[in-house]
């Protein structure tokens, strides 16, 4: 096998560690950074030619035993694994670090100030996670009369009213006698200056 | 009274998740504002390609033209599709139907199937428990509503996305089949076409139930195989599998575009037309696909068409040839007191790259020339950018919009770019399009 090969083997098994499953052509084109399915189609119909996966009788692929031995860590052939190759394994990209739950994640523009003293400035970007429930504390997007705001999400009891609080003296408290939607949490903050 | 099919309730538990006015539903959950309203895309089309429920409400549908709309909906809120956006959704979509079971298959932009038998156990859940889960995460999480059918085929999935909309769930269980297919109107199934649908009310089934009901001996003396497997899934039995390989090979290609103003310019026209067959085989060359036979097409302003095909001596994908065949066929059907405002292509007949035969009195050095010639300039593409490299004959379409006026308008995401983003890279995370103060 080429070495880049092998390393696209190896990123098939981390995949199939990560997820129990192989990856679809789809995201296979994202793993190998590719952009033709065609060389995917090649790709796999090698590894089925090799035997290190299968399909099955539906056409699904699956591993075959030979694919889930193929070590991820250090040399196979002599010695150690190095400690710089064993530390690859726990990489996570700054992507997967910022969006740990990648469907309902949303980017979205800041243009106001509420937020100031928490350290989010007009202009920043925030990402905003989509179906998650907010806890006392999180900082939340939340559509008061039409309109979206950012805020802290005040319920320091279970069942007690829920208030939005801004990082800025200059804006009052929202208490929940006017229709509070909570559109989403915040789970990260990004600027960028070059 | 009818007699069931069949009396378990799912020997195959096939689910369809159909998006509800799917470009429409994105939109809104990129413009909050909009939630509500009566929403439309297509405006750089001029006519309506998705109306949200609020704009079905007044009578908009699919295809009307724009100018129909503001007659019927003063206020929609008519915008530019976004497909970045739309297909960013779409994978999405795909991906939370993914948590629940790996055997999903693409079908569209905003349809999916998955095949949900045997994973009751593993997920703790009933099969209308699963497909009630997963419209809600897809709720939660991307801000759509989807329609989900259950059932123990694709065809009758189909039947049950359809059932009620929007947000519907509907469960179509072995022995309840024939309570659905009842009403059910045979040219509604999917894959019975205009055709079938003709032949069969002679013989006077014009419902569903009717069409499940006729005997095999029948169905096999009449019909040919693709409408046998249709009878045998409205009976509850699952022959069409869900498949998850991506689509890798195409039955034709094609390509159309639209230009205003529309010109009777020869060689603007032949441009915009060599344009299409670019795109088209950039299509195929991504496919690994050859075609050997190409037609091309003028409309003309008042929505005539005229069009003409040829079989090429040696399957191909590649520019410099067909524009030499295709500048032959215009030269046939142009017509300079023609005022014309689209062109198009169409490849099909497709043999692979690898299988390519060489016609008798070719030099195989000439293809690989070309093949050579095609790997660079799609390497390039790849790097700085569809079209840095393109035939010279379609330059007057390059230099023109496509779109003036109103339909200029830029489509949300290219609107709203982001520091760092370029004009043809931008993030893979889908924006909520209203600041937020």
């Amino acid at each position: 096998m080429k070495p880049v090969d092998k390393k696209r083997v190896e990123a098939l098994t981390r995949f199939w560690q990560a997820h129990k499953r192989l990856p679809s052509y789809r995201e296979m084109l994202q793993l190998f950074s590719w952009s033709s399915k065609g060389a995917v189609h090649h790709f796999v119909e090698r590894l089925i030619r090799i035997g290190l996966i299968r399909r099955d009788a539906e056409h699904k692929l699956s591993p075959t035993s030979r694919l889930l031995h193929i070590p991820i860590l250090g040399t196979v052939e002599a010695g150690w694994p190095s400690p710089a190759e064993e530390e690859l394994v726990d990489n996570i990209s700054l992507d997967e670090y910022l969006i740990p739950r990648r469907e309902s994640t949303f980017l979205l523009k800041v243009s106001g100030d509420s937020m100031i003293n928490a350290g989010i400035n007009p202009g920043d970007l925030v990402l905003l996670e989509r179906g998650r429930d907010p806890k006392h504390g999180d900082i939340v997007v939340a559509e008061v009369d039409h309109d979206w705001t950012m805020k802290y999400f005040d319920q320091p009891e279970k069942f007690s009213p829920v208030r939005l609080r801004a990082a800025n003296p200059k804006y009052p408290v929202i208490t929940a006698d006017e229709e509070i939607k909570i559109a989403g949490v915040v789970v990260g903050v990004v600027r960028k200056y070059h | 009274m009818h007699t069931p099919f069949i009396l378990s309730s799912f020997p195959r538990a096939i689910l369809h998740v159909d998006g509800d006015a799917f470009f429409a539903s994105c939109e809104q959950a990129v413009h909050p504002e909009y939630k509500g309203l009566p929403v439309i895309t297509g405006k750089e089309r001029g006519i309506v390609s998705a109306a949200s429920y609020e704009a079905k409400a007044y009578g908009v549908s699919r295809g009307v033209p724009l100018s129909e709309v503001k007659k019927l909906c003063p206020n929609a809120i008519i915008l530019p599709s976004d497909y970045e956006t739309y297909s960013l959704f779409s994978l999405r979509l795909y991906a939370i139907i993914r948590r629940f079971t790996s055997q999903v298959e693409e079908y569209s932009i905003d349809e999916a199937f998955a095949d949900l038998t045997g994973l009751r156990r593993t997920l703790r859940a009933s099969y209308e428990d699963m497909a009630g889960q997963i419209q809600k995460r897809i709720h939660k999480e991307l801000g759509i509503t989807v329609s989900v059918g259950l059932a123990p085929s694709k065809v009758l999935a189909k039947v049950a996305s359809k059932w009620k909309k929007p947000a519907g769930l509907t469960v179509i269980r072995g022995r309840n089949i024939h309570d659905y297919l009842e009403k059910y109107p045979v040219e509604k199934i999917w894959g019975i076409g205009s055709q079938t649908t003709t032949f069969l009310n002679k013989y006077g089934i014009k419902t569903a139930l009717q069409y499940a009901e006729q005997s095999e001996e029948w169905i096999s003396a009449q019909l040919s195989k693709p409408f046998q497997e249709i009878w045998r899934e409205l009976r509850g039995e699952s022959i069409l599998p869900v498949t998850t390989e991506p689509k890798d090979t195409y039955a034709s290609i094609g390509k159309s575009k639209t230009f205003t103003p529309s010109s009777s310019n020869k060689n603007y026209v032949f441009a915009q037309l060599a344009k299409n067959i670019e795109n088209a085989s950039i299509k195929a060359r991504r496919y690994g696909l050859l075609a050997k036979r190409l037609i091309i097409y003028l409309r003309t302003q008042d929505f005539r068409h005229t069009g003409v095909e040829a079989q090429l001596s040696r399957a191909s994908a590649f520019p410099n040839e067909l524009l030499v065949a295709a500048q032959n066929l215009f030269g046939q059907i142009f017509n300079e007191h023609e005022q014309y405002r689209a062109t198009g292509v169409v490849l099909m007949d497709f043999v692979s790259q690898d299988s390519l035969q060489l016609s008798l009195f070719e030099r195989p050095l000439t293809v690989n020339n070309l093949r050579a010639l095609y790997e660079a300039i799609d390497s390039l593409d790849a790097r700085f950018g569809k079209h840095t490299v393109f035939a010279g004959a379609a330059f007057p379409a390059y230099q023109t919009p496509t779109y003036v006026g109103d339909r200029a308008e830029l489509a949300g995401r290219k609107k709203h770019r982001i520091k760092g983003e370029t004009n043809r890279q931008r993030l893979s995370v889908p924006m909520i399009m209203k600041e937020v103060r």
